[in-house]
């Protein structure tokens, strides 16, 4: 595997042997910003909800169709609950709720490849500096914490296996990992074992809780806390458990029976319980091959398990706490290829976004006539993280991370807030 | 101290190490002289030495991997023999558990999850029972030859490597970066496009020369256990920096070592013996540079080589390497004590890579016997100190061990694969809820939420805290008198006495609940779910 | 007879050579000729009809009409009239007279369908044409003048391609889940299905494969269905298949592999009147294969590779030449490096072949 340049694997300080990730035990804890800051933040619900389309969902088939001309494709467009606004035939459910939403077509970002396009998108392309920067869950993770809810601030619904994933942290340590729920099965092990009852399970705990108490006396408390932290998250996500509960089927028939309509409602459900970051995502998106039978029907999937997310959101009067986000890695080609598919195109496309912070009803950013090209002011992913953080109620411009005393940038450093998105 | 008067504590020891070391002076044992210079390491004050019960336990986790029984807790407990901590290191370096666990142990080490092969495990296992040297063992792991049965397998460290996992193609870059890493405790990987960034001491071209050990390698398909081929290597490597400068080549060269000469045969004449078409076993190319590999980078000439023995060996026992992170052996990053770390090599050296030797003289050491609560002198512990005894972690493999022995489950634990209550069945559940994903080394303490909820909910754990014929739970629910409960349980569990406090909770307990076999298992769920037991301290 | 001839006595007769190539600018779905076999006409991307003369040396475009919108994929010729049927991607259905080389509307009807309408078809006394779309209808249509007769919605999911058989009196449809459905071109009634949902599979969130072409035997007792076994979603892969069905069963009764999963698709398929098949398979960009199978056999007699992307057949109509749709060689890539600062789409070339000229004795 060659060296990617830009995503250098060691952190400087591990290189040069000062403090290994994981001095004594937590897998580096990394230093709190200022500490005033962080206890501030924790007053208010903050929470986002982070749809990640794997695979690039085309913006031509989405947000930023170009009908019957050269590179346009067969579907046509349909208007939009934003006067003079159009969004592809395939989205029918969102262009009736495109007055909740901001989408920025002006998106140019600089990977076209899956496997260093994905993690620089979610690190929110850092300067090399040679640690590995975390996702921007875990980012919020660690800046905004995990709230009252007792849960993980950072769940990710998911296809394929579940799980802790610790590789999203980067240097912030496995801790601002992610809890991640694979084909919404629950974590191994949740359920309270049957023998189990209540009382029994507070007697033991209460006794093993004493006995590391115990331990802890004169020596380094690390590994105590440590076992601490474990356990009472644990506990926590077993109190939790009817998260995992069968879905209402009235609400599978709203999403979706598919994939992305069932872990959608699970995201849902996990921001109800008070869950700093959830990110749900979908797999399949990259239509190198058959781009429009592809997107014939991975769109009215999205479309449905979104617009009912949103809707629900809208309801329970979620907006004003939860910052929406849908993207993917890159955009799709304007030029069809022979396998009348479209391949990665980072320079054109376009994230759509809502709630916290945001402003309704909005579509800035403009492509040419022929969607090869951003026309309008570009936006790369730096300028997204300084604005959702804008959003979240932190000034990226002014907040950084301490990694064992190295001071690192929480967005990109020559990148400010897109202000036309900002409510 | 001042910086002055180190230094001269230094240069002393320096020619004390010197008279030490010629043959006219009666040579103090290799353990004292550890023990001086980590004393003089650091101008603090260090923990009190270990008691017995401490001592115990961490011994046989770090020796035999298991914890000893009640019985053989109480008896090494109290015993009045002077001698019993050394007699106990040679009785678990003799005992076949030895074997195993520095078969697990180095597995973890090497493999770092990346999967298992039943081959592998019996040639370590095998070569640390018979105590094979550090450097024929990394001969056998490097060497492609198949001919000896003992060592079929010993190329899995390799062949795993080259399986494709993912999107990725096959990573013959990072196999040769693992080499350097796990044998020489170089990581090259941040060389291969241009010198290191950072690390002056890795060039780029100290890359490129393993990198030609590696990538003409292939995964033999005619053998039933792991063994690894080679294609012919027909020229030079050639490679050139991303930041521009001339294009270069290199033949294979080990890090540091001399670089071999590519030799080159008639087309049709470079293999020997040929390919096998009846027993598809594929032609062994006369210049074979994993062959060379294997001569040239396992010897007592290899600097790098004899350093990353001691340390890692040392990291063994101690938790921390005189160089750490343990592959990053380089010039920025001096040892935390560059004179114990030439004593070791140099002694690995003159007791050929003995490494039961080596694990004898640290496990004697003051060092390794320190006890691992807070010193007196309250100034902020480094581990590279060593201050303290560091608290270290179990693997899966030693808590697998360990808990079926404390819970007096082992006897009844089958070896039939299919059942579902049997080891293999128990072990690949310890793992799930333990082991790291793959490529992820487990080298601290970092307890894991899902080992939480293994352990909180798990029908193994429920079974085993749950009284039934012939394990603790059943013994200690039948037993009348409440103190010897305590004593037998914290003998089982922490293989030491408990506390009168703790004894006192057990009684109270005890008497308190309703149903006596349900309060026995929730003291003994508690000691094993606690931090005391999950860690090696 | 053909029946008698060996594969390699076969391959001689009848593999086809390149003749000429007609570059076109833009992405073609189709380009077919015309019954008299002096002309192509053609649809594409850029919701254009071209018309090109093939007489000479060079191919020449001669005309082109613009009153389409989207994709021009839907494409029927009369069988003697200088007539062509058009349908676009927003639901436009057309009929242009080419003669004199010219294309001129002779009637239009918007709306015909809601949306992407795939295939047409029209019958041997072009009594009726039939159209299918992504909005699940099935509608017969009076080519003279475009009036709707009937409409049938299909329960199941977008229809792909429609056939005529040959006695112009029923039709076939297949839908994107691989399911082939019988009509009547009367009242539009339903006369049975053929299972080809091994053409089809759910991966992730996406419906892949599908009954890409879709052709009744020239002797109308077994219907020809092509596509995919699909074998993974987004960048499709999977071997291209051939179902043979019997009409009177509506069973399988063959299941011919063309290829490796890298081939992909079963574009297009034509009968020969000699008694042979021509399919085209295609898929991953730059490759592309021509198939002739005589009926009957498993494997392919003659294959002609470097067909980049090869997806329409045409026969003339003296049973002598072969007109193929491909698609520019190096169409793909991610992101992609300006052309004198301009950004360069693909395009389409229609490659001629010509069979070999028949040994002069009998048959």
């Amino acid at each position: 595997m060659l060296c990617t340049p830009h995503e250098h694997q060691l952190s400087r300080r591990r290189l040069l042997g000062y403090g290994a990730a994981g001095t004594l035990g937590l897998g580096g804890l990394g230093g709190l910003v200022q500490p005033s800051f962080a206890k501030q933040l924790k007053k208010d619900q903050k929470q986002v909800l982070f749809i990640w389309i794997d695979g690039g969902m085309s913006q031509l088939e989405s947000w930023d169709p170009k009908p019957s001309s050269q590179f346009g494709g067969p579907f046509r467009t349909i208007p939009t609950s934003i006067p003079g606004i159009h969004v592809s035939e395939l989205m029918p459910k969102t262009s009736q709720l495109m007055h909740m939403l901001a989408v920025d077509r002006g998106v140019h970002t600089q990977d076209n490849s899956h496997s260093a396009g994905v993690p620089r998108i979610n690190r929110g392309d850092p300067k090399d500096r040679g640690v590995i920067y975390p996702y921007f869950g875990s980012a919020v993770a660690k800046l905004i914490g995990p709230g009252d809810s007792g849960l993980p601030p950072y769940v990710w619904v998911k296809p394929g296996s579940g799980g802790f994933k610790f590789t999203d942290a980067g240097f912030l340590g496995p801790q601002y990992g992610a809890l991640a729920i694979g084909e919404g099965q629950a974590p191994p092990n949740l359920l309270r074992h049957p023998s189990v009852t209540v009382a029994h399970d507070d007697v033991r705990n209460g006794l093993r809780e004493l006995a590391d108490e115990r331990f802890a006396r004169n020596r380094l408390a690390l590994a105590r806390d440590a076992q601490k932290f474990v356990f009472d998250t644990a506990r926590t996500l077993m109190r939790r458990r009817e998260l995992f509960d069968d879905p209402d089927p009235k609400d599978v028939a709203r999403y979706g029976d598919t994939p992305l309509g069932r872990d959608m409602l699970i995201g849902r459900k996990m921001l109800e319980a008070g869950v700093t970051f959830v990110k749900v995502n979908s797999y399949g998106w990259d239509t190198h091959g058959d781009n429009f039978n592809g997107h014939a029907s991975l769109m009215p999937r999205f479309d449905q398990a979104f617009s009912a997310v949103m809707k629900d959101l809208d309801e329970r009067s979620m907006l004003d706490n939860v910052l929406v986000i849908a993207m993917s890695e890159f955009g799709r080609t304007p030029r069809i290829n022979g396998h009348v598919g479209r391949d990665h195109w980072p320079e054109a496309w376009s994230i759509a976004m809502a709630g916290r912070g945001i402003k309704r009803g909005i579509v800035i950013g403009k492509t040419n006539d022929l969607g090869t090209f951003v026309d309008s002011e570009e936006h790369d992913i730096g300028h997204f993280f300084h604005t959702w953080f804008h959003a979240l109620g932190i000034n990226a411009g002014e907040t950084e991370y301490d990694n064992n005393g190295q001071p690192l940038p929480i967005a990109h450093d020559d990148c400010g807030p897109i202000t036309e998105l900002l409510a | 101290m001042s910086q002055n008067k180190r230094t001269i504590t230094r240069a002393l020891l320096a020619i004390i190490g010197l008279m030490l070391a010629s043959p006219l002076c009666a040579e103090k044992p290799l353990h004292k002289q550890i023990d001086q210079l980590i004393a003089a390491g650091t101008d603090h004050g260090f923990a009190r030495p270990a008691d017995d019960a401490t001592f115990l336990r961490r011994v046989y986790l770090d020796l035999v991997g298991d914890i000893p029984s009640s019985t053989e807790a109480r008896s090494f407990l109290e015993s009045k023999d002077r001698n019993k901590r050394a007699a106990l290191v040679d009785t678990l370096l003799a005992d076949p558990r030895y074997g195993r666990n520095m078969a697990e142990r180095v597995h973890l080490m090497l493999m770092e999850r990346r999967g298992a092969n039943e081959h592998w495990s019996k040639f370590l296992e095998q070569s640390f029972l018979e105590n094979k040297p550090w450097d024929k063992l990394v001969q056998s792991i490097l060497d492609p030859s198949t001919n000896e049965e003992v060592t079929n397998g010993s190329n899995f460290f390799l062949t795993k490597r080259l399986e494709k996992y993912g999107q990725n193609p096959t990573d013959f870059p990072g196999l040769a970066a693992d080499i350097g890493r796990m044998f020489l405790g170089v990581d090259l990987k941040c060389a291969q496009c241009h010198d290191h960034l950072f690390i002056d001491d890795y060039k780029q071209a100290d890359f490129q020369g393993m990198y030609a050990f590696a990538l003409n390698t292939f995964v033999r398909s005619d053998t039933d256990f792991p063994a690894i081929g080679e294609r012919v290597m027909k020229a030079p490597l050639e490679y050139q920096s991303v930041f521009g400068g001339d294009p270069q080549e290199t033949g294979p060269r080990v890090f540091r070592g001399q670089e071999v000469e590519v030799a080159t045969f008639e087309k049709g004449e470079e293999l020997e013996p040929k390919a096998d078409p009846d027993s598809k076993a594929p032609g062994v190319p006369k210049f074979s540079p994993l062959r060379i590999l294997a001569q040239q980078l396992p010897t007592d000439q290899n600097r790098f080589f004899a350093r990353n023995c001691a340390n890692r060996l040392w990291y063994l026992m101690l938790g921390h390497g005189i160089i750490y992170p343990l592959d990053m052996d380089h010039s920025g990053n001096p040892p935390s004590h560059p004179e114990l770390l030439d004593l070791l090599a140099d002694q690995l050296i003159s007791h050929q890579f003995d490494i039961q030797w080596l694990l004898r003289e640290i496990a004697l050491t003051e060092t390794y016997q320190r006890g691992g609560l807070l010193p007196k002198d309250a100034a902020p512990l480094q581990p590279a100190e060593y201050r303290t005894f560091k608290q270290k972690g179990l693997s899966a493999e030693q808590l697998c061990w360990s808990m079926l022995r404390a819970t007096g489950e082992l006897q009844r634990v089958s070896d039939d694969e299919d059942d579902a209550t049997g080891l293999a069945a128990v072990r690949a559940k310890f793992m799930a809820a333990y082991a790291n994903p793959p490529r992820e080394a487990e080298l601290e303490f970092s307890p894991a939420v899902r080992a939480a909820l293994f352990l909180l909910n798990d029908e193994t754990i429920v079974q085993w805290t749950t009284a039934r014929e012939g394990n603790l739970a059943e013994k200690l629910t039948g037993m009348t008198d409440n103190s010897a409960v305590a004593e037998e349980l914290y003998l089982a569990v922490f293989s030491r006495f408990p506390t009168t406090d703790e004894s006192a909770t057990v009684s109270e307990h005890l008497e308190q609940s309703e149903t006596r076999d349900v309060a026995v298992s929730q003291l003994l769920w508690a000691l094993l779910a606690s931090a005391e037991f999950a860690t090696n301290h | 007879m053909i029946a008698d001839l060996t594969p390699e006595q076969l391959k001689a007769r009848y593999e086809p050579k390149p003749a000429k190539v007609a570059a076109i600018q833009r992405q073609l779905h189709a380009a077919q000729f015309t019954p008299p076999g002096t002309r192509l006409i053609g649809g594409g991307y850029d919701s254009l009809v071209r018309l090109w003369d093939i007489t000479a040396e060079e191919p020449v475009e001669v005309a082109t009409s613009d009153s389409h919108q989207g994709w021009v994929q839907g494409l029927a010729l009369h069988p003697t009239e200088q007539l062509a049927y058009t349908a676009d991607s927003f639901g436009r259905l057309q009929c242009l007279g080419y003669a004199d080389d010219k294309l001129e509307l002779k009637w239009q009807m918007d709306d015909a369908h809601d949306g992407w309408i795939r295939s047409l078809a029209i019958n041997k006394d072009a009594s009726t044409l039939v159209s299918v779309g992504r909005d699940k209808t099935v509608r017969n249509w009076n080519p003279a003048d475009g009036t709707l007769r009937s409409t049938r919605s299909v329960e199941g999911a977008d229809l792909y391609q429609c056939a005529f058989h040959p006695d112009g009196k029923r039709f076939a449809s297949g839908d994107a889940h691989g399911s082939v459905k019988l009509w009547s071109v009367d009242q539009l009634a339903a006369l049975g299905e053929c299972d080809a949902s091994e053409l089809f599979s759910v991966v992730r969130l996406q419906d892949v494969g599908g009954v890409h072409t879709l052709l009744f035997s020239l002797d109308g007792k077994q219907l020809y269905v092509g596509g995919t076994r699909p074998k993974n979603g987004g960048n499709v892969q999977g071997e291209p298949l051939l179902l043979v069905f019997d009409l009177e069963t509506k069973q399988l009764v063959e299941t011919i592999e063309l290829g490796p999963a890298s081939d992909v698709y079963v574009q297009h398929i034509q009968e020969h009147v000699d008694g042979f098949l021509i399919a085209a398979t295609s898929g991953n960009p730059n490759q592309g294969k021509l198939h002739l199978l005589r009926r009957g056999d498993k494997e392919p007699f003659s294959t002609t590779t470097n067909l980049s992307n090869c997806h329409h057949i045409s026969i003339h109509s003296s049973g002598d030449r072969l007109a193929i749709t491909t698609t520019s060689p190096g169409s793909n890539g991610n992101g992609r490096p300006l052309k004198d600062g301009n950004y360069v789409g693909n395009h389409s070339r229609v490659q001629l072949l010509a069979f070999p000229q028949p040994e002069a004795d009998s048959e």
